[in-house]
């Protein structure tokens, strides 16, 4: 038996794609039992998606669906079905917690809004993550990542160079922000079940988590006071303070303290050009930015960005190596952290996959079982847990319920 | 009525600072717990001192994103330079059913506030780090920012445009994601607490919080051995096409467009008028769209950049195509969408002065979540030292004087 920090708590998630299966797996990294609930015929979409080993495609070898659900059991069913519905709510009569990324729309139509749902368990705590949100003029939008993050602000504030389009970061970044804020939130909202008299929804929008927060903090006092605000491309960078590229790639280059930048010369090997008191004062190095900037190119072209590194940390100036997925994925910190978790899978083989995000020594997380096939557990649920007859059970496959 | 929130009996010490710190006890001062930032004078938190101020008036108590920052959490001062300060601070923690922080790793036990320390005088208590690449392991003292952490975790080198050089986030996006991420693992640690009477010291690394979102580029490079480079706006699995950011009319006025699905695709034709560009074979299907993506998006953004943003993103969506508008700052304030769902509020901060920062940022059916400004230096020292911890009056005046209580 383990002793995982959230035993007991159960889980269905009615959802695909990233934002609702990363926080259902996040809650089973500690010890949440999850539920996914799939579609008959299509199943999750990241199923569909990959990677895919050797770019053979295949429903159940998707190597992003298996690192978003492992631990979880699948079941098949059709809510919009009445059958699918009934059996669903069974299912959520007898949980803590639903995770659903379906639109308001959607939901309405299986009969499967907040309302209805608190009638059959007062105390479910129903986490909807949407690209924006159960309410406002945009609610029943369509909506990828993509749009969700772009409509956040993030990459007009923040990414991408002026004049040219603003970017995203190259994953779906805003889903997994949402993922994140929903998971906590809902286990607040789960951990103070009775002192806040029950359960509850909580309505994750993407944009709105990411706009409010990531761009909102810094950006919003300012607009409402002032009028004025700024975009992408305002970074004051002469300290210096941004991306370098270097002999083997790129690195961070980063000194803003005076302490920072004498780390600095002292790793560069005090060159005549630095050693200009004037230039231990920030922004006196932001007006030189050009010169500065064009020096310190200079030796960075000439070393390896892990040389860099070791060279900056060791003289207390904080820059880093832009590592490539390959570098950060094998570095020696990961290996000795043990953070990459290797899981058999019956049609995968040996699968390497990302450990649990929180480390709790107590009661450690983390997967142990792979993604589960496309209703590799409908036997169990249906009959098993929820006393269905075989008879049923074929009734219910013959008529595309499950 | 309101009814009880629904962390209302939790009460956490934050030792937390930069931008993590204030969101971890952000987001648990939202559902309701009474999270204390500890801060002093000796050393003003660097966000006390980011302009621009309230009306103006350079001051430590009026820094507007501080206030955005900090909101929800309450504040006394100790001066943990002092061995009396370090003990107030374990005295306060026997108080706490949480105590956070995001200091390097051994800067708690260099302050005699380290989990050992504090789980001599409060036995279950839970410790949430949340330090840089975590308590262990040989990256463990590395020195970065929040905005460059990200660079040791792949994801930085996803980000730009397709084929050229990596380009910044210019903003710390590992911050405000690790404290939501450090208040989970201070929820999870409670939960096993309540079932088991033990505490721990839970250890959030910010690298493995931000390396969940480089997962795609991951399994790709696990499975395939391929190294994923930058990727302008492209779908992160390249299955999708057109997927990326188009220009508007206006002054750095954009769209999203993301077509996922032949349908989608057929919605998309619909609205631009089904040109005959467009019902060329090399777009017919997604896979034809994916391989001549770079044409495809050249005669998208020729159609797209004489629209209003807003406008086609609404006739966009009428044929059930995923686009919406690039928003700006000004449009977070002004969009009717945020405007309707009260993402920024207006709020009157204890010292007289209105301002703007956001809400809840997760919207709750039950709860009714109450939104603070962050806090002026020591506002709730009187409530802590004397009537929590019950300090003598003459005690607390000599600590003040000593600059202990500072």
């Amino acid at each position: 038996m383990h002793d995982d920090a959230l035993d007991g708590i159960r889980v269905i998630e009615l959802g695909e794609g990233v934002s609702a299966p990363f926080c259902a797996r996040l809650f089973s990294d500690y010890g949440a039992e999850v539920l996914k609930v799939e579609h008959p015929q299509s199943g999750d979409v990241t199923r569909r998606w990959g990677p895919f080993r050797g770019d053979r495609p295949h429903p159940e070898k998707s190597g992003l669906f298996f690192s978003l659900n492992t631990n979880k059991s699948s079941i098949t069913l059709d809510p919009g079905r009445p059958e699918g519905r009934e059996i669903l709510l069974k299912l959520l009569a007898r949980a803590d917690i639903l995770v659903e990324n379906n639109s308001p729309q959607q939901m309405r139509e299986w009969g499967l809004e907040y309302a209805a749902l608190s009638e059959v368990n007062p105390d479910l705590v129903m986490i909807s993550i949407t690209p924006f949100g159960q309410t406002g003029p945009y609610a029943d939008w369509k909506g990828y990542d993509l749009n969700a993050f772009h409509f956040s602000a993030a990459g007009h504030r923040y990414c991408g160079r002026p004049g040219e389009a603003p970017l995203e970061h190259g994953t779906f970044s805003a889903e997994y922000f949402g993922a994140y804020a929903a998971t906590a939130w809902g286990l607040a909202a789960v951990y103070g079940r009775k002192i806040a008299g029950g359960g509850q929804q909580l309505d994750v929008s993407c944009s709105e988590v990411l706009g409010a927060l990531f761009v909102g903090t810094e950006n919003i006092g300012r607009y409402a006071q002032d009028g004025d605000f700024s975009s992408r491309g305002a970074m004051m960078s002469g300290g210096p303070s941004t991306i370098f590229p270097c002999k083997d790639g790129h690195v961070w280059m980063m000194a803003l303290e005076p302490g920072q930048w004498d780390g600095l010369v002292e790793a560069m090997g005090k060159p005549d050009w630095a050693m200009v008191e004037l230039f231990r004062d920030r922004l006196e190095r932001v007006q030189n930015a050009d010169l500065i900037e064009g020096k310190i190119m200079e030796w960075t072209l000439q070393h390896t960005k892990q040389e860099i590194m070791d060279l900056c940390q060791a003289n207390a100036c904080p820059s880093t190596a832009v590592y490539t997925v390959a570098e950060a994925l094998e570095h020696p910190h990961v290996a000795a952290r043990e953070f990459i978790v290797e899981l058999e899978h019956p049609l995968m083989g040996r699968v390497r996959s990302l450990g649990p995000p929180i480390r709790l020594p107590e009661s450690p997380g983390g997967p142990r079982t792979p993604a589960p096939l496309l209703g590799q557990h409908n036997e169990n649920v249906y009959g098993t847990l929820l006393g269905m007859s075989d008879a049923e059970l074929q009734k219910l496959r013959a008529d595309e319920v499950i | 009525m309101a009814e009880a929130l629904p962390l209302e009996q939790v009460r956490v010490a934050n030792f937390g600072w930069s931008w993590l710190g204030p969101v971890a006890g952000q987001t648990l001062a939202f559902m309701g717990a009474e999270v204390y930032k500890i801060e002093s004078r000796a050393r003003i938190d660097i966000n006390r001192t980011i302009p621009p101020f309230a009306e103006g008036i350079a001051d430590p108590d009026r820094s507007l994103q501080n206030h955005a920052a900090w909101a929800g959490n309450r504040s006394i001062t100790l001066n943990l330079k002092k061995p009396e300060a370090q003990e107030l601070a374990r005295q306060f923690v026997t108080h706490c059913d949480v105590a956070m922080e995001n200091f390097g790793p051994s800067v708690m036990d260099k302050l005699n506030i380290g989990y050992e320390k504090l789980r001599a005088v409060k036995p279950d208590i839970v410790l949430v780090s949340m330090p840089a690449a975590g308590l262990h392991g040989p990256l463990k003292g590395v020195r970065t920012y929040g905005m460059s952490l990200s660079s040791i975790t792949g994801l930085d080198s996803l980000t730009g445009y397709t084929g050229g050089p990596p380009i910044p986030m210019e903003m710390a996006f590992p911050d405000p994601m690790g404290g939501m991420t450090g208040a989970m693992g201070a929820l999870l640690a409670l939960n096993y607490r309540d079932r088991t009477g033990k505490g721990q010291h839970v250890d959030y690394s910010q690298q493995e919080g931000v390396m969940q979102l480089v997962a795609p580029a991951f399994m790709d490079y696990a499975m395939n051995g391929r190294v994923a480079g930058p990727m302008s706006n492209r779908h992160p699995l390249g299955v999708a096409a057109p997927h990326g950011v188009f220009p508007c009319s206006g002054n750095d006025r954009w769209i999203s467009i993301a077509v996922v699905t032949d349908e989608e695709w057929e919605g998309l034709l619909g609205a631009m008028g089904r040109p005959e560009w467009a019902r060329a074979p090399e777009f017919a299907k997604t896979a034809d769209r994916v391989a001549n993506i770079d044409a495809l998006h050249e005669r998208l953004a020729a159609w797209t950049q004489g629209f209003d943003d807003h406008e086609l993103a609404g006739r966009l969506q009428e044929q059930g195509v995923a686009a919406a508008p690039v928003a700006d700052v000004a449009d977070l304030m002004n969009d009717p969408h945020y405007r309707a769902r009260g993402t920024f509020i207006e709020v009157t901060h204890h010292l007289g002065f209105k301002e703007t920062i956001h809400g809840a940022y997760v919207k709750t059916s039950r709860s009714e979540v109450e939104v603070r400004p962050g806090p002026t230096i020591g506002q709730d020292n009187d409530h802590v030292f004397k009537e929590m911890m019950q300090i003598p009056e003459k005690r607390f005046r000599q600590l003040v004087e000593d600059q202990v209580i500072y």
